[in-house]
């Protein structure tokens, strides 16, 4: 054989081969207008990421990619060069809305919903409002007060925890029902097989499911949910960082808690608040990593969703 | 295409041949060698029909899938079980860039070699077609003492093996034919004591492999053996019939409607050959299974005019490229997912899935 | 695409080196939207689909009834067939339940990254055939293991009690 051709970069694709959750694709009332994707924030990494909102903003999606190189498809009497697959599944909004709540938690208030939801690099994150798990699963990571006609709220490590943890035991669950090998030190498929008797063990189903769950959440979020499970935490060799100092405390209100309406969302936002107590210094200073990261989150950016809605 | 063959199928006349059809993987990881050996109970009817001046070969166990290596034979005379007997080897249809390769054996008792001269049985390739069916016909008659099988290799098994990840390439491919046909007629209780085989490679390691492959018999291993051995004569006549026949009414498992059956003579340097392979080159799909897509010729002709297309294996061992692969995918994939300025990996439910999330459609 | 070290690392310097002006671009980009237009669902195709082990460099026509699916063996839970000399296996795999496939397909390409998009519902499918390189079709084949995907992200993101 010849000299072979070197692959020539695909950059006009135009059609994406797409595996779909049917409510995704679903129009209950032609008034809610089409789906949409749009960007948001990956909850655990923070950059940008494309999610997929239903119809009406009802429901969250994520779109991942099976991506394995060398592939093309036949679709009917044509060929598509991008052998990708896209995967369009359910997202709890939740794992979305956490980062802007832990946010929000720092000012020790409680607030309305969309007063955190506040991010103008990602203006489309308000869209998590209008969905229905966010309104019926909200309490499992919050306080909530009701003021009137208004619902107010505050960020509950203790319950995110719980929550955490439940969702870890659905996972398990169904990583039994899917028989999955969660065996540690499995790398490569081909000894999946093999593997499979030496699985079985609870410890490995729980770390596999909190590795997944972990896909979901912050960093620090994780590492205290491994805690949460009682599962020692895996010193991996590359880092080695000085054991995390975690907050001890509950999730007690740090201030005054009746005041509601003292922070201006946007206030919050752009700047930080002039003054800190005491305990919000403390809080600030035991949680440095997740501050970092959070500043970065939060950079101010002029720039509003230009979609009508 | 009008088959023929079918179509002429009352018109039988002569005997019935046995065939055993087996089915060896067009592809696959399974050594092609052993797919040989394996024969399948299926069989079906081998005639000779006249047809106008002509007769052909009946190979419709061999069109019933043509995309495989299929295996045809004459019923084994009675006499071969008993007495000592010679074989021959040879083969047709080597050089084309269209249509099968055919290996064919013949044997008989050594005490009848005579009798085989007698039917003035000569080289193929010094015959015209004509002489090559009338001598087939013969050979037919002849059959209480003369059998015969075939090993047709489709050019879809010549291509798929060829291109393997691991080659197999067409040497590999023919020896293990040969071998095939040798253990089917001492399977079938012939009393082989001596083989002639025919050859275009170097004869003395050829003669050495058959020789170790079956003990107790005299191999030799010639080239031109067609030319000196009345009996390697003898299946160079039933190979080649079977090659021209099988190249004549070749039924295409493409759905191509009628195809003009002006190949030429296959060979790449036959301009009706040449200009059949432009005319039938599709852009996506190359060629038809009909063509060898291993040949140069076709590969060629496929760069220049069709599109690109590549495999993990490209320009690589198979095992190479495979484990490469493996370990390229692998890092590209975290090189690619990894987020800029976060050290978290995916966890390994999605880096052994490849997936990934995306941050625009 | 061959990974050589070399490579990786000036990539990985380069996005470090473009990082500023990489991240704004981006950034402007983030409140683009992409509209699905379900009123394309009823006009959508229902095609046969193949996944094949390889990357042919080209989007468009292809004689697939024609050369392909004519020459399709089926044996027990498994096909074969050949493509450009090269021999496949293949078996069907069908969508999760609850999900479907669809093609999206883009009729008006953006002149900019921050341009609303729309992208429409060509084709619908249900299941489809997947071919491996020589190999025979398994469970550990990486697109039935993709398939199991909807199925973790339900337990992963259904709603707690």
């Amino acid at each position: 054989m010849s000299s072979k051709k070197k692959r020539s970069p695909n950059t006009s694709n135009d059609m994406w081969v797409v595996v779909a959750a049917d409510s995704a694709v679903a129009a209950p009332r032609p008034q809610d207008g089409d789906p949409v994707m749009v960007k948001l924030r990956s909850p655990s990494t923070g950059v940008a990421s494309l999610y997929m909102f239903g119809s009406g903003n009802a429901q969250v999606y994520e779109v991942k990619a099976f991506n394995e190189d060398y592939h093309s498809w036949f679709i009917g009497q044509t060929v598509h060069r991008d052998g990708k697959l896209l995967y369009i599944t359910p997202v709890d909004p939740l794992y979305l809305l956490l980062p802007y709540m832990i946010q929000a938690a720092k000012e020790g208030k409680f607030q309305p919903l969309h007063q955190m939801l506040i991010d103008e690099d990602f203006p489309a994150c308000t869209r998590l409002l209008n969905c229905k798990q966010t309104e019926t699963s909200i309490g499992h990571v919050a306080e909530e007060k009701e003021v009137g006609s208004q619902k107010f709220y505050r960020y509950s490590r203790e319950k995110t925890m719980e929550w955490l943890k439940k969702k870890v035991d659905k996972t398990v669950t169904a990583l039994k029902n899917a028989k999955i090998s969660v065996g540690e030190g499995v790398k490569s498929t081909t000894y999946i097989r093999v593997k499979q008797e030496c699985d079985g063990r609870e410890e490995d189903y729980l770390r596999y499911a909190h590795g997944l769950i972990s896909e979901y959440i912050s960093e620090d979020l994780s590492k205290d949910l491994l805690k949460h499970l009682q599962l020692p935490e895996v010193t991996s060799p590359k880092k080695a960082e000085p054991p995390s100092k975690k907050r001890k405390v509950s999730d007690k209100p740090v201030e005054a808690e009746e005041d509601y309406t003292k922070f201006n969302s946007t206030d919050f936002a752009r700047k930080p608040p002039k003054k800190m107590t005491a305990a919000q210094k403390s809080l600030a200073k035991v949680d440095k990593t997740g501050m970092k990261t959070m500043s970065a989150f939060f950079s101010p950016k002029a720039k509003t969703e230009k979609a009508e809605w | 295409m009008v088959n023929e063959a079918k179509l002429s199928s009352q018109s039988t006349s002569g005997s019935t041949y046995r065939a055993a059809e087996q089915s060896s993987p067009a592809v696959g990881v399974q050594d092609f060698s052993s797919a040989i050996s394996m024969v399948l109970p299926l069989t079906c009817a081998v005639c000779f029909r006249l047809t106008r001046h002509t007769h052909t070969m009946d190979l419709s166990g061999f069109e019933a899938d043509n995309s495989v290596s299929c295996r045809l034979a004459s019923a084994v005379p009675d006499v071969c079980r008993t007495e000592d007997c010679c074989l021959g080897i040879d083969e047709a249809g080597r050089g084309p860039v269209l249509g099968p390769m055919v290996y064919g054996i013949c044997f008989c008792p050594i005490s009848k070699k005579d009798d085989l001269k007698d039917l003035k049985v000569a080289d193929s390739k010094t015959l015209t077609e004509a002489e090559r069916e009338a001598l087939f016909l013969k050979l037919d008659e002849a059959k209480d003492f003369v059998g015969w099988a075939l090993q047709i290799l489709s050019p879809n098994t010549i291509s798929t093996s060829m291109l393997r990840r691991v080659k197999y390439n067409l040497n590999a491919l023919s020896h293990d034919a040969a071998i095939g046909l040798v253990q089917y007629a001492l399977d079938c209780g012939v009393q082989l004591k001596e083989v002639f085989v025919d050859t275009v490679g170097p004869a003395e390691k050829y003669q050495e492999k058959l020789s170790q492959q079956f003990p107790g018999v005299e191999v030799t291993v010639r080239p031109k053996a067609d030319s000196l051995f009345p009996i390697v004569s003898a299946a160079s006549i039933c190979a080649k019939v079977a090659r021209d026949h099988a190249v004549k009414f070749w039924k295409f498992a493409e759905n191509l409607g009628d195809v003009d059956s002006d190949y030429g003579s296959g060979y790449p340097n036959d301009p009706k050959t040449k200009s059949w392979l432009l005319k039938y080159l599709d852009p996506v799909f190359g060629y038809p299974q009909f063509v060898r897509f291993s040949w140069s010729t076709a590969q060629t002709l496929l760069e220049s005019k069709a599109v690109t297309v590549h495999w993990d294996d490209d320009e690589e061992d198979g095992e190479k490229a495979a484990s490469r692969q493996k370990c390229a995918s692998v890092l590209s994939y975290f090189g690619r997912t990894k987020p800029s300025g976060s050290g978290r990996e995916p966890h390994r439910f999605f880096s052994e899935r490849k997936l990934q999330t995306l941050d625009t459609l | 695409m061959v990974q050589t070290g070399g490579i990786r690392g000036s990539e990985f310097c380069d996005d470090a080196g473009r990082k500023k002006p990489a991240v704004d671009s981006r950034m402007s980009s983030n409140a683009s939207v992409i509209t699905v237009q379900l009123g394309s669902f009823g006009q959508a195709e229902k095609p046969q689909v193949h996944l094949l082990p390889c990357e042919i460099e080209h989007d468009g026509p292809a004689e697939v009834s024609r050369y392909f699916t004519p020459a399709v063996k089926h044996c027990k839970n498994e096909m074969s067939v050949s493509f450009r000399g090269r021999g496949l296996r293949g078996a069907e795999t069908s969508c999760p339940h609850g999900y479907s496939g669809l093609v999206l397909k883009e009729d008006h390409k953006p002149a900019s990254d921050q341009e609303d998009r729309t992208v429409r519902i060509s084709s619908v499918f249900h299941h489809f055939t997947y071919w491996n390189l020589e190999t025979h079709p398994t469970s550990d084949d990486g697109v039935v293991m993709a398939m199991t995907w909807p199925a973790l992200a339900q337990a992963i993101h259904g709603p707690v009690d």
